[in-house]
């Protein structure tokens, strides 16, 4: 009986033909089957999108303010009394390990004049500070006119201004070598800052070095601000980003280490952020809701299909095919009306995504892993969906699946 | 008498089927029957006679509830699910009252899938497919959909799939139920070109008529062989 041997078996292109004819001849069918998956991963993918796309606009405003930047001052004491830093303060926070860098901003005793015939008190707001050499590049300050303090001409009577401070007294040029009546001396002005938004007091500063600013002005050497950058790994790990800010409250000020006030600029933002994710979870939570839907209506469309195609079913039985043939064809059939109902939805939440994001002028970030995770969930659920109908289509009895129907 | 000295191409011994019910439905009772290579056999009876069920089991699509069906030799009552599934789609080919062609297929398609479970590729199963739609006569109708067909026409395509791979014996159930006088005919008398051309074929019928043009005929009745012409 060599004619008997080996169970029927069928090509991978013959079975992939076999998987789409229900979709090819049952076209409105299928699309609207489609629909429900394509409804539900366009919502998840639509909010992941939105979500990410925020998070990537949060995170251009923070990157350019410097999310990594603390800015350390002398807080309220328990009394009420003037809290004051050590003089070695800044160099203390230097060397806390996931410090980067930090940098001292002392108050200089002396009014900033545009010359010695305009009254003291009008100083316009401008305060006269003696910093380091790292402070520019601490704020991520630019130089727009002229130069920033170097080793040289930091010890002579130069400042560099802010750009409100220079704004206000009048120069709009280093090149004349213009001068500032600054205490009883005047200084040149080597230069000028572009706005800083970050350091909203240096803007309103004129700058010079701490040497000079001894020299003339009998400098309390006490800082009574303290820039530094933190190591920008700590900006994903809240943890330990607040025990740095806790031990740089205690190195400082060891007695009283919460008249410390350490505070970082861009702070601001992140109060929106979480309020972003309790939405995200309650629409993500949506979009699953319709993705379950539309599973339950591709097994509702397949049962039915299966009960239509009773003769069909019938017909491969009595050609040979087994009923794992019949079996894989249902299944096949069903994950593949998921995996059109995902890419449809993918592209729709997409679409969704670019247009909400470029309404609010934001930068569109869709998660290219979501789109992946999108069309694997649907055809995931395709496959459970249609497990229950392919059984019961395998399940029919060949000859009662061919009887006439009348 | 040369018949004979035939390969037997199916044999029935002491087939009996019974449907559960109280009392259990016997619709076949203890059925002998020989079918040999090159026949063309008629199974005629009233309705109720059991022939479908006869049939079924013939084709292997139905067990009996007792007795032996051996097909070329091999005794079917030992095979798996599996072990019918691939008998069936290797060596017989079944021919139905409502032509049962799948829907949003072609003819050519429709008669490919004869042989789509055997594993063969589709350009193989296509040509052959050509050349059996040839043979019944609808080369122009290859790519017509089965809506696009006249009964006659769709039933000529169902033959031509019942024709894929050479089955041991083709199988047919009221096969011109459906069609009117003069296209029964025509179906009939491809049924008798074919069965020149070799093949084995048992046609069920309850039309008497029509089973007095076949070469032999078998008689049912009640579950019953009633008449066996070719006894005679």
């Amino acid at each position: 009986m060599t004619s008997n041997t080996g169970f029927s078996r069928i090509k991978v292109a013959d079975a992939i033909g076999v998987g789409t004819l229900g979709m090819r001849t049952r076209k409105t069918r299928t699309l609207l089957t489609a629909l429900g998956i394509a409804i539900g991963i366009a919502a998840m993918i639509s909010v992941l999108g939105i979500t990410s796309s925020s998070d990537a606009q949060l995170k251009s405003e923070l990157a350019a303010l410097g999310p990594n930047l603390l800015e350390i001052t002398p807080g309220d004491s328990f009394t009420g009394a003037e809290v004051s830093f050590p003089a070695d303060a800044s160099k203390v926070v230097e060397r806390i390990g996931t410090v980067e860098s930090s940098s001292a901003v002392f108050v200089v005793n002396a009014s900033v004049r545009r010359n010695e015939f305009i009254p003291k008190q009008q100083t316009g707001g401008i305060t006269a500070l003696a910093v380091d050499l790292e402070m520019l590049s601490m704020i991520d300050g630019v130089v727009a006119e002229g130069q920033f303090l170097d080793s040289t001409s930091a010890n002579l009577p130069n400042v560099v201004l802010g750009s409100v401070a220079a704004e206000r007294l009048g120069i709009v040029s280093t090149l004349r070598s213009p001068q500032v009546f600054l205490g009883d001396t005047y200084f040149t002005v080597i230069g000028i800052l572009a706005a800083a938004p970050l350091a909203p007091n240096i803007e309103r500063a004129a700058l010079m070095g701490v040497e000079i600013a001894t020299e003339l002005f009998d400098l309390q050497l006490e800082p009574s601000l303290i820039y530094a950058r933190v190591n920008e790994e700590l900006l994903d790990d809240q943890r330990r980003f607040d025990e740095t800010r806790a031990v740089i409250a205690a190195s400082v000020l060891p007695n009283a280490p919460s008249e410390v006030s350490v505070s970082r600029p861009s702070d601001l933002l992140t109060a929106r952020t979480s309020t972003q994710n309790a939405f995200t979870g309650l629409l993500l939570g949506l979009g699953a809701v319709a993705l379950l839907v539309g599973g339950v209506g591709i097994a509702n469309v397949m049962v039915i299909s299966v009960i239509e195609r009773r003769t069909e079913i019938g017909v491969r039985r009595a050609l040979g095919a087994l009923r794992g043939h019949i079996r894989l064809q249902f299944v096949f059939e069903s994950a593949l009306l998921a995996a059109l109902g995902g890419v449809a939805g993918i592209i729709l939440g997409g679409l969704i995504t670019v247009a909400y994001a470029s309404s609010r002028d934001w930068v569109i970030s869709v998660p290219t892993a979501s789109l992946g995770a999108g069309v694997g969930l649907a055809v995931a659920i395709g496959t459970i969906a249609g497990l229950y109908p392919a059984a019961r289509a395998a399940r029919l009895d060949p000859a009662e699946a061919v009887r006439p129907r009348v | 008498m040369i018949q004979e000295e035939k390969s037997v191409v199916l044999e029935l011994l002491g087939v009996e089927k019974s449907y559960p019910g109280n009392p259990p439905v016997g619709a076949l009772r203890g059925i002998d029957l020989l079918v040999r290579k090159g026949e063309l056999l008629a199974l005629v009876g009233t309705s109720g006679s059991g022939k479908s069920t006869m049939l079924n089991v013939m084709g292997a699509l139905d067990r009996p509830t007792a007795g032996n069906v051996f097909i070329e030799g091999q005794d079917l009552s030992n095979l798996s699910d599996r072990q019918l599934s691939s008998l069936r789609g290797r060596r017989i080919g079944f021919i139905f009252q409502q032509f049962h062609l799948i829907a949003g297929m072609s003819a050519v398609e429709n008669v490919s899938t004869g042989l789509l479970y055997q594993g063969i590729s589709r350009s193989r199963r296509h040509s052959d497919a050509i050349a059996l739609l040839h043979r019944v006569g609808l080369g122009d109708r290859l790519a017509h959909l089965p809506h696009q067909l006249s009964g006659g026409e769709q039933q000529r395509v169902a033959i031509a799939r019942a024709l894929m791979g050479e089955p041991a014996i083709i199988l047919a159930d009221e096969l011109t139920g459906n069609l009117d006088s003069k296209t029964s005919e025509e179906i009939i008398e491809l049924l008798h070109q074919l069965n020149k051309d070799g093949s084995t074929i048992v046609v069920v019928t309850h039309d008497g008529a029509l089973a007095q043009s076949f070469p032999g005929m078998v008689t049912l009745l009640d579950g019953l062989v009633a008449n066996d012409s070719r006894a005679a």
